[in-house]
């Protein structure tokens, strides 16, 4: 057609005729189906173009992603389609050409780099290793201060909560818990007085307060005076990864994890009873002061939560 | 002829027989030295075989990840300072959250385009991750992870673990009821380890839970730091793969000396920039028609609420399930507590299986004594040990990853939930014990039946004289197709260039 | 019913040697022990009667019956009406002086009905779980209601003749209610066993949490204030501004989610995020591989 043609070299085929089958498209009728492509470019590019008046016109997100979505994947359809069944069928092949080098090239860099460098490692033995070490040492001392300014040394806030003799129970909102708030199988998530709304409060202090009779419930021996009126404090803190413990079933007195389902019996001091979990959940000693209000004996006798390696050295519990 | 038909004219003639292009590549080839590398670049061949694509879902799902994530990042405020949240989304109007929430939030409500990109995010590393499983799977059962390319395998595993934990990473971000609880369960996981956990988890996190530094630096990692190893590591995925050459299926033409398939330009190009957007729009079409994670319905993370029935994305179930079954044995004593009820599943269940599948090239050269170059791959019935090995796996993580449903298992089943519990226990160690031998045997059974399904010869039946009936089957399939879609050299429909310079518009430079 | 127990024959079975058989391999691990429920403990679980229920000493007054709900006491004229229901529909299992019947070698117990507000009476004859169709299930399903509701509170105010009690039949006024407290509320208070999106799940010893997604504002109130079967009891832990706070949510957000970002997955989280991803995104692009590709 154009003048352009005329300076291409003719085209060499290599023992193929232009009419080899690995030339020819793939499609029967390449006509119909270069229609059919042209009619999925089209529909695409319309979607396409819908998304951006959709987008122009704050649509909803659905009519975003669906104009998108769908003008994307007609094209890309197209696109493929092209290349399977227009272009030439192939298949072709291509030569793989091993990666090793010939044994001469491999010694030459073996030899370089054991002859060279050992002789002069070799040589200055104690300049390597004094090099070495001084690398070593500050590998592992330049770990420390990246390591230790990351945070905190894990003391005190492991293995305390908030907690103390006297502590008023407070639930989400601030107010204070009255014996006289719950019925029997009532449950609510309550505080240490003051730490209700701090993050740590949340993550450490969390405590469950169930009532689980009229009298003085005693969980376990030893624990008499820790559940005035029935009312029976456990830590929130699942022992086996610290998910709140928020599942009451007040018919099987069961606290359920809801992450693994471990459970814990609250009338018997919570010792798990299946799942995971490996420890009781501490229990918070409560007493009734003559107004009534619930308020905490002391802290928790053991860190709260899930096991970790220090978990047992300061704390001295049984459990 | 006008002057200006006549310069055109001439410009054409000055800029070569290619015209333009081809006087802008002879520009590059001066500077750079393209030349050469690029055709045979051109020319590289990509087997055609349908589960060589695998490789690529990974590879755009990425490429959207990329993209929605820098839209993303754009609003995205990744820190834990509270604020009040006054939003289009009245139910959580007034409520206590952190900004990245809010922020989450605004991206969902108020940003246009925003909960899409959101969505596409999220979807996109769904199936990001599985096809990376996926993809591996076949490398697996193929044995195409043999020498020469322990290498690849290596850095593909990597990616896999890269892509789980930057997944977990940006599931945190929002900062909602049902990702929170999901971090608190890492911090613990991180606490059990024994001698350095809990200085692990009080730096990680910088301080006990919840910390304040967890958005800030899951941020920074999420969005700069393992995207660019990530990058980095496909990079040198392809460029092992550019320099190794694919494997391919036995076949017709197809040796250890060579590789069939389509070249790089025009068919490869197009097919694969079309799969580009195939990967894009039915992201899209999901993203738009299916809602994922809507923190809007779980609210703001609080570390006394909880919501029953939360289970990590996808990825991240197999652990869970872990969590789940493994029972309450936790050690005590010497002063210590080593909490292997959390410890064993969490941590050292997935550092052997990570490890082996490390290993594993240099495990299966151990048994199989195997130390040849291997381009052509296995079909997996052919290595029916190692593909029901395979499968044992594979089965074994999928029972997990089932465990870490139970409790959604037992509702709509209507089962007891110590039932299913129990059931998963007993499943995860059979099921496994089941599918090794099972799929043995289907191997065994393939190996007699190869090809089998493929084409029905016909029986030529005739008579002899002495009234006998003989069938004779035709040419089996393979015998009786002629060659004439054996593969031929590479690619003589585009021109061959001659030895001798032609006359042409290119400088000849002197190096 | 019948096919509900034939249906869960073989899976009782299964259990059971499911049970069994672990034992032997996990044998050491520290809850080996099968569960054990203890008996039900519904009698002694006492009645938030006025004197517990007004006398509240802390800061907040806590009383029934505001502008946020009113709470109605049967009509004493039903008790007739109420007693000849109660003796066809009840008395069979809870006896003729709606004491219950304490659990025996055959049989479980049955619980003892007087005290417990009418509240209580109603919550369970409308919701359809009482009288139970399957005596054998461990937790009644909600289900289509046997009763009227007219006869439900008849009833109501037979038993609660025996002994006055409260909780009385609550009626939510929600035009003033605040949805957004009433979504934090949920989140800490009912989201651990009914999931933050209301569909319910199992518990311990096969019961379960029950979907929320189609409950009548009344109903959530009685169920909040009651706390039917093993669902805890709220009462002076929530004012009745907060419970129809809670009712708010459940009844709007809830019951009608907000899905702005497509069809809501039935609400069921990461679980069915995976099954769409996987199976549909991931599949659908591996047939689309298969379409590209060569197959042999």
């Amino acid at each position: 057609m154009s003048d352009l043609e005329e300076h291409r070299t003719p085209v060499s085929l290599n023992g193929l005729s232009e009419d080899d089958l690995r030339l020819q498209p793939l499609a029967k009728n390449p006509q119909t189906v270069e229609r059919v492509i042209a009619v999925t470019f089209l529909v695409g590019t319309l979607f396409v173009a819908a998304f951006g008046a959709s987008y122009w016109v704050n649509a909803k997100p659905w009519i975003l992603g669906a104009t998108m979505g769908a003008g994307l994947f007609l094209l890309g359809v197209g696109l493929v389609a092209w290349g399977k069944y227009l272009m030439p069928r192939g298949p072709f092949v291509e030569e793989r050409h091993t990666l090793a080098n010939s044994d001469a090239d491999r010694e030459a860099l073996a030899a370089a780099i054991v002859e060279r460098g050992g002789s002069v490692v070799k040589r200055r033995k104690m300049l390597a290793g004094i090099l070495g070490g001084g690398m070593g040492i500050f590998g592992i001392v330049a770990l420390f201060p990246l390591l230790r300014s990351l945070g905190p040394l894990p003391k005190g806030t492991l293995f305390h909560t908030d907690w103390k003799k006297g502590s008023y129970v407070v639930d989400q909102t601030g107010r204070r818990v009255n014996v006289g708030d719950l019925a029997i199988g009532s449950i609510v998530t309550v505080f240490p007085e003051g730490t209700e709304n701090s993050d740590r409060g949340q993550a450490v202090d969390q405590t469950v307060l169930i009532r689980i009779s009229n009298q003085n419930f005693t969980t376990q021996k030893g624990r008499e005076t820790w559940g005035p009126m029935g009312y029976v404090a456990y830590s929130k803190l699942c022992t086996h990864l610290g998910c709140p413990v928020g599942l009451y079933e007040q018919q099987l007195q069961l606290l359920v994890c809801p992450c693994h389902q471990s459970m814990f019996n609250v009338t018997n001091g919570a010792i798990p009873q299946f799942g995971p979990a490996p420890r009781p959940l501490p229990q918070l000693p409560l007493y009734i002061d003559a107004n009534g209000n619930i308020r905490a004996q002391a802290d928790y006798d053991q860190p709260v939560g899930p096991g970790f390696w220090e978990r047992h050295r300061v704390t001295g519990s049984k459990v | 002829m006008s002057d200006v038909a006549t310069n055109k004219r001439a410009q054409r003639q000055a800029a070569g027989p290619y015209g333009k292009i081809g006087q802008t590549l002879n520009e590059l080839d001066d500077r750079l030295g393209i030349a050469k590398g690029g055709r045979t670049f051109m020319d590289k061949i990509f087997p055609d075989h349908w589960s060589f694509m695998l490789g690529e879902i990974a590879l755009y799902s990425f490429v959207i990840l990329l993209v929605t994530g820098v839209f993303l990042t754009l609003y995205f405020v990744p820190s834990v300072a509270t604020v009040i949240y006054h939003g289009p989304y009245k139910p959580m109007d007034g409520q206590r959250v952190t900004e990245a929430w809010d922020s989450t939030m605004n991206i969902s409500f108020t940003v246009r385009g925003g909960l899409l990109m959101r969505q596409m995010h999220h979807w996109a590393c769904d199936i990001f991750v599985g096809a990376i499983v996926v993809h591996m799977a076949r490398v697996f059962f193929t044995g195409a992870f043999r020498k020469p390319r322990e290498l690849n395998w290596t850095i593909g595993l990597t990616l896999l673990i890269l892509a789980i934990g930057n997944g977990f990473l940006g599931y945190s971000l929002p900062d909602d009821l049902v990702s929170g609880t999901g971090i608190r369960i890492a911090y613990s996981i991180m606490e059990s380890i024994p001698f350095v956990g809990s200085y692990l988890a009080f730096w990680v996190f910088g301080g006990n839970f919840p910390g304040t530094a967890t958005i800030p630096r899951f941020f920074i990692l999420h969005v700069l730091i393992l995207p660019l190893v990530i990058l980095g590591l496909v990079g040198g995925h392809l460029f092992l793969l550019v320099r190794q050459k694919h494997t391919q299926f036995p076949g017709n033409g197809r040796t250890e000396k060579n590789v069939v398939g389509s070249p790089m330009f025009p068919v490869f190009i197009a097919k694969t920039t079309g799969f580009l957007f195939i990967v894009g729009g039915i992201t899209a079409l999901l993203g738009a028609l299916a809602q994922i994670n809507p923190i809007w319905q779980f609210g703001p993370y609080d570390a006394a609420r909880i919501s029953y029935a939360v289970q990590p994305d996808w990825y991240m179930g197999f652990l869970d399930g872990a969590l789940r079954i493994w029972p309450s044995w936790s050690f005590m004593g010497f002063g210590h507590t080593i909490p292997f009820e959390v410890f064993i599943p969490a941590v050292i269940l997935p550092g052997i299986l990570f490890n082996v599948a490390y290993l594993w090239p240099m495990i299966e050269r151990k048994f199989t004594k195997d130390n040849e170059i291997h381009h052509l791959l296995d079909r997996p019935s052919d290595r029916p040990k190692h593909t029901a090995f395979g499968v044992a796996v594979l089965v074994f993580l999928a029972m997990l990853h089932i465990a870490s449903s139970t409790d959604v298992i037992a509702n709509f089943f209507h089962l007891s939930l110590e039932s299913t519990l129990w059931g998963m226990r007993i499943l995860v160690i059979i099921t496994p014990l089941i599918a090794y031998p099972l799929a043995y045997k289907i191997c065994k059974e393939m190996q007699g039946y190869r090809g089998s399904g493929k084409r029905k010869t016909h029986n030529i039946v005739s008579r002899t004289a002495e009234g006998e009936y003989v069938a004779t089957p035709t040419p089996a399939y393979g015998e009786d197709v002629g060659h004439e879609l054996d593969a031929t050299p590479v690619p003589t429909y585009i021109e061959v260039e001659p030895d001798e310079p032609v006359e042409s518009g290119v400088r000849t430079v002197e190096r | 019913m019948t096919s509900t127990l034939l249906r869960r024959v073989p899976l009782m079975a299964a259990a059971g040697f499911l049970s069994v058989a672990p034992l032997l391999l996990f044998a050491g691990s520290a809850n080996a022990n099968s569960l054990n429920p203890p008996p039900t403990t519904r009698k002694n679980a006492g009645t938030p009667n006025s004197t517990i229920v007004v006398k509240n000493k802390s800061g907040v007054v806590v009383k029934y019956g505001n502008k946020y709900i009113t709470y109605k006491a049967p009509s004493s004229k039903l008790d007739a009406l109420g007693q000849a229901l109660f003796m066809e529909n009840c008395a069979s299992c809870h006896g003729s002086e709606a004491d219950g019947v304490p659990a025996n070698g055959t049989s479980g117990a049955y619980p003892d009905l007087v005290g417990l507000g009418p509240a209580t009476i109603t919550f369970w004859i409308d919701s359809g779980r009482m009288p139970a169709k399957n005596l054998a299930a461990v937790q009644a399903r909600r289900g289509q209601p046997a009763l009227t509701p007219f006869q439900a509170t008849a009833i109501a105010a037979w038993v609660n003749s025996l002994l006055p009690s409260y909780p009385d039949i609550p009626t939510p006024h929600l035009k003033n209610a605040n949805v957004a407290d009433g979504a934090a509320l949920f989140a800490l208070n009912c989201a651990a066993c009914h999931t933050i999106e209301g569909d319910g799940d199992a518990l311990a010893a096969s019961t379960f949490s029950p979907s929320l997604r189609n409950i009548p504002a009344f109903q959530v109130v009685e169920a909040i204030r009651t706390g039917p079967a093993n669902m805890p009891r709220f009462t002076g832990n929530l004012s009745d501004q907060q419970v129809a706070d809670i009712t708010k949510y459940v009844t709007t957000e809830i019951q009608h989610p907000n899905n702005p970002g497509g069809f809501g997955l039935g609400g069921l989280g990461p679980v069915a995020e995976g099954f769409v991803g996987l199976l549909l995104g991931l599949g659908l692009l591996m047939l689309v591989c298969y379409w590209i590709g060569d197959r042999s």
